[in-house]
């Protein structure tokens, strides 16, 4: 799928003198606080400018700013991910999209446009998915920065590159930044795989998705969005089946707003509109340029920081609020011993021992500092409940309504694996 | 401009019932989603001047370009030099050299939104200052931006635009390597729609007749143990709170013991435990421990004083119907005939309930903030009759919607913090690395006025010390700062002019739009440490 990388002429020809005149006041000289291992001068723009190598994972609303950041930045060998394409609503932050782009790929795009406005830089696109990729490509570059909207994509990048680190090999350590906005407020973050706080480390930070209960759903509901949960958890599978909803077709939400009205019409509900239908079923998260500029020109800064030595780099957490004047909090988020990813230690977990090992999948779906969707669980000797192959699941499906003490003694350990996530996590279990 | 256009995205997204939202709506969507078609309609009438189309400039363009602002203009007389070439995204890198930069830099700009118009200004400010025709230009835009201005012309366009009461904000900006600042000067900036997090008070304790009513005429002991299920927590409170008050001389619980005594009340008349509503109403029993107040904040408001008179400045005309609209407020929770509070909001929160109760309470609620907002209308007629008239209904809405969250922000002029050496003092003690780095930064300012080889460190210093008078001791953060200046007294970095176009843009578009909270004084970057802080 990926384009072919274009030069657009090599390096050296594509420069010109005093191009680099505002950042060489930067790598000419130390600061004050500037690391002693700093080699001002020619060495250090000689890495940044013809060495360094980084990857941009999404070309979306924190990624096009990032391309073009690390472009004047003197980053020349940049590469970049996105599965994804064009939608009219990018279109308000993502600077590099134009109306005529609309359905294109996201990467090929961002890549081109960067290509054609900075001379000299060669970009990478690959219009897919982080996960195609295997760890001789990610053990190429040294470092990646992220803009992504998925929780999920990030567990998977931020565990793959702390498994990658091998303690003989210092190359293999590549610290990975990560950015994340919605609406005024946002973070960027430095993660050094296995030696700082990483991703999985801060799960509980994430806000907790609004969950309905399906009773307040089905029978007492009280808000328009109550009756658009309706429409799409209840109605839709019912009127249609084995039929997939697609949350980017227009006719499927205006199928979904016509049903959550007549609904809300017939309960007295008021606020039912297409925009609202759409932001429940899409979970859409305010987006604009504004707070995506400071985010991503945060990781760009600490990437251009790390790259060159040029001054200390982030220690670890940026937060910025910026609904009531501008707020922001720096701190250094710790790493957790009990990690799945990064910490090696078993999380401990106390149950009653009238749990049964489904009542046990809930709490691992549910809590926050865990959040595995279809956990597969065994023991050393046992496999407790595996979602996959379906051989394997109807085998073990019969456990699901036993309880766990039965399976596991007290003070036994439980393997949690899931297809989507590229880590194990270890319980320790003891009983009420 | 585009009254009508904006009229379009207005009606687009109120309207949405039968067809799919335009390209327009759909474009917007995720910003709308922010500051709403009221916004956005703000945005597209204001026409934004910048100073300069150094990086940090088209950064915070852009970043405005692309939400929708109306319209630009570029003032700059330079040409492209090859180290804008090189760290300015909207230029045509090496062709646009020896170019006049503004002018290459609004095509690039404009492209971003197609219904932004923009121009380019091939002129020197200091010309514009030097004539009646220019300085009226100056004043003509909604804000104005500029970014690394020398002193004397800056000092120049920040008294002109104080000198108006109703001239635009000025936003100055000087970045030097990984530190920076900006300042929004305003003499005062009124917010209705703060977008606060905080819940307006239920008046539990205050029911309305309606409310109070309904609470009465439940008989919590013969009903159906479905709907006794099911009654919303604010009517089982409302309620339990009337009838402690019949056994306790009109008293709210007060001691620990009471508060103790009226939680076990609620959870007594359970019949069933798995009664959801009951213990809803026993974790939000905090709610009837005290009456519905002003809150402080916007009691404060009340009392605000008339802006000094020192500034030379009345009440800009634009805030006369706030002033008038905040003068009412402090009328209606006077009044004896009123609730003795703001007036009722009509938000409810959700409840456990069926959806016939909660359907009614959201309908009592409405009927009740209606019957207030009409009541405090005809006080505003009563007492401001000409601005009564000539308001617009929808921003007299806007304002008792959100009467609980109001904000009136008073700045200050560009510099005026710098002279006032108490100020300064106080703030180096309690923000020391915040101070340290403006103090820095305006000395920078000061030496680069003169001769731009004479940036040293110890240059630096002496700067900074007498900006703060002698005798006053220099935190030891001040290193720190002026170590950076020094090692990069004119570098626009492509990140801090990123950055920088951010969080300028982020404070603009709420300077516009009137919606959240703007910066009062200085906010201070430090991009080494990664940290921005707000002082003066």
């Amino acid at each position: 799928m990926a384009a072919a990388a274009v030069m657009n002429g090599n390096a050296s020809s594509a420069d010109w003198e005093g191009r680099y005149y505002h950042v060489d006041q930067i790598l000419d000289r130390p600061g004050p606080r500037t690391d002693p291992s700093f080699l001002a001068g020619d060495e250090v723009k000689d890495f940044l400018r013809n060495k360094c190598k980084i990857l941009v994972i999404g070309a979306g609303g924190l990624g096009c700013e990032i391309l073009a950041n690390l472009a004047l930045s003197g980053f020349k060998d940049i590469h970049v991910i996105d599965m994804d394409t064009i939608d009219i609503s990018n279109l308000n932050r993502q600077f590099l999209f134009r109306p005529k782009d609309v359905g294109k790929s996201k990467a090929i795009v961002a890549a081109e446009f960067i290509m054609n406005r900075v001379p000299g830089v060669k970009v990478t696109p690959y219009f897919g998915k982080i996960q195609d990729k295997d760890e001789d490509y990610y053990m190429q570059f040294n470092l990646v920065i992220c803009g992504l909207d998925s929780v999920e994509a990030r567990r998977w990048i931020n565990a793959t590159l702390v498994n990658m680190v091998d303690p003989e090999n210092p190359e293999s350590l590549k610290p990975l930044i990560d950015g994340g906005t919605e609406g005024f407020k946002g973070q960027a973050r430095v993660i050094l795989p296995t030696v700082t706080s990483c991703y999985e480390c801060s799960l509980d930070m994430l806000n907790k998705p609004t969950a309905f209960p399906i009773c307040t759903i089905a029978n007492t509901p009280r808000l328009p969005e109550h009756c658009i949960e309706w429409a799409s958890v209840l109605e839709w599978p019912r009127v249609h089946g084995d039929k997939k909803m697609d949350t980017d077709n227009p006719e499927h939400i205006q199928w979904l707003y016509e049903v959550a009205l007549r609904r809300a019409q017939e309960f007295k509900i008021e606020g039912v509109t297409y925009s609202l239908t759409q932001g429940v079923v899409k979970n859409i998260i305010p987006a604009i340029a504004s707070t995506n500029a400071i985010i991503a020109a945060s990781c760009c800064n600490e990437a251009f920081k790390i790259a060159t030595s040029s001054a200390a780099y982030l220690n670890n957490y940026f937060m910025l609020i910026g609904t009531d004047g501008v707020y922001s909090y720096t701190f250094e988020h710790e790493k957790r011993e009990d990690c799945p990813v990064c910490g090696g230690e078993a999380l401990d977990i106390t149950i009653s021992k009238e749990w049964t090992v489904d009542r046990l999948i809930e709490m691992l779906v549910e809590r926050q500092d865990i959040q595995i969707k279809k956990p597969s669980l065994s023991t050393p000797g046992t496999h407790i409940y595996f979602q996959a192959p379906p051989q394997l699941e109807e085998a073990t499906r019969p456990n699901l309504e036993k309880k766990v003490s039965e399976l596991v003694p007290d003070g036994g350990e439980i393997t949690v694996t899931a297809t989507t996530l590229p880590f194990s996590l270890s319980l320790r279990v003891k009983y009420t | 401009m585009s009254h009508k256009e904006s009229q379009n995205i207005e009606q687009a997204t109120t309207t949405v019932t039968t067809s799919q939202p335009d390209d327009k709506t759909r474009r917007y969507d995720r910003q709308l989603r922010i500051w709403a078609a009221s916004g956005q309609a703000a945005l597209e009438s204001s026409r934004v001047l910048v100073l300069s189309s150094s990086a940090t400039s088209t950064s915070i363009l852009k970043n405005l370009v692309l939400p929708g602002i109306g319209h630009f203009s570029i003032l700059d007389a330079t040409v492209t030099t090859p180290a804008d070439a090189g760290n300015n995204f909207f230029l045509h890198a090496r062709e646009s050299i020896g170019k006049p930069r503004a002018q290459e830099a609004v095509p690039l700009l404009r492209e971003l939104n197609e219904s932004v118009q923009g121009e380019a200004v091939f002129k020197d400010v200091k010309e514009l200052l030097g004539t009646e025709q220019g300085r009226d230009w100056l004043t003509g835009f909604s804000i104005v931006i500029a970014h690394n201005l020398d002193k004397p012309t800056l000092e120049e366009l920040s008294t002109l635009l104080w000198s108006n009461p109703n001239g635009p904000p000025l936003v100055a900006v000087r970045s030097a390597g990984f530190l920076a600042e900006f300042h929004i000067q305003y003499h005062e900036h009124c917010v209705s729609q703060t977008h606060s997090d905080t819940a307006p008070s239920l008046r539990i304790t205050r029911p309305f007749p309606a409310l109070l009513e309904w609470a009465r005429s439940l008989d919590l002991q013969d009903m159906d143990p479905t709907n006794h299920g099911h009654i919303p927590f604010v009517v089982i409170l409302v309620k339990l709170v009337d009838e402690w008050r019949q056994s306790h001389d009109g008293n709210l619980p007060k001691t620990a013991a009471e508060k103790k005594e009226f939680k076990s009340k609620i959870l007594a008349l359970k019949i069933k435990p798995d009664e959801e509503n009951f213990d809803e109403a026993e974790a939000q029993a905090w709610r009837v421990w005290s009456e519905p107040a002003v809150p402080s904040d916007v009691q404060a408001l009340f009392a605000l004083p008339p802006l000094p008179s020192t500034s030379n400045a009345h009440t800009p005309e634009k805030h006369a119907t706030f002033h008038a609209l905040l003068d009412t407020l402090a009328e209606f929770t006077k009044d004896p005939s009123g609730p003795g509070t703001l007036p009722l909001s009509a938000t409810l929160p959700d409840m456990k309930s069926d959806t016939e109760s909660y359907v009614r309470l959201q309908n009592l609620y409405r009927q009740w903030a209606e019957v207030e907002k009409n009541k405090f209308k005809e006080l505003f007629k009563a007492k401001h009759p000409q601005l009564a008239d000539s308001a617009n209904p929808e921003e007299v809405d806007t304002f008792v919607k959100n009467s609980h969250h109001l904000r009136v922000l008073r700045g200050k002029q560009w510099g005026a913090f710098d002279k006032d050496r108490e100020a300064v003092a106080n703030s180096l003690m309690m923000a020391p690395r915040e101070t340290a780095t403006h103090l820095g930064l305006s000395a920078l300012t000061n030496l680069l006025s003169s001769d731009a080889s004479k940036v040293t460190e110890d240059a630096l210093r002496s700067e900074v010390q007498s900006i703060v008078g002698e005798g006053v001791d220099l935190p030891e953060e001040l290193d720190a700062a002026i170590g950076e200046i020094a090692r990069a007294p004119t570098a626009d970095l492509p990140n801090m002019a990123a950055f920088l176009g951010g969080l300028v843009a982020q404070e603009a578009i709420k300077m516009i739009t009137e919606q959240y909270v703007p910066l009062n004084g200085y906010c201070v970057v430090d991009l080494v440490d990664s940290w921005t802080g707000v002082i003066g």
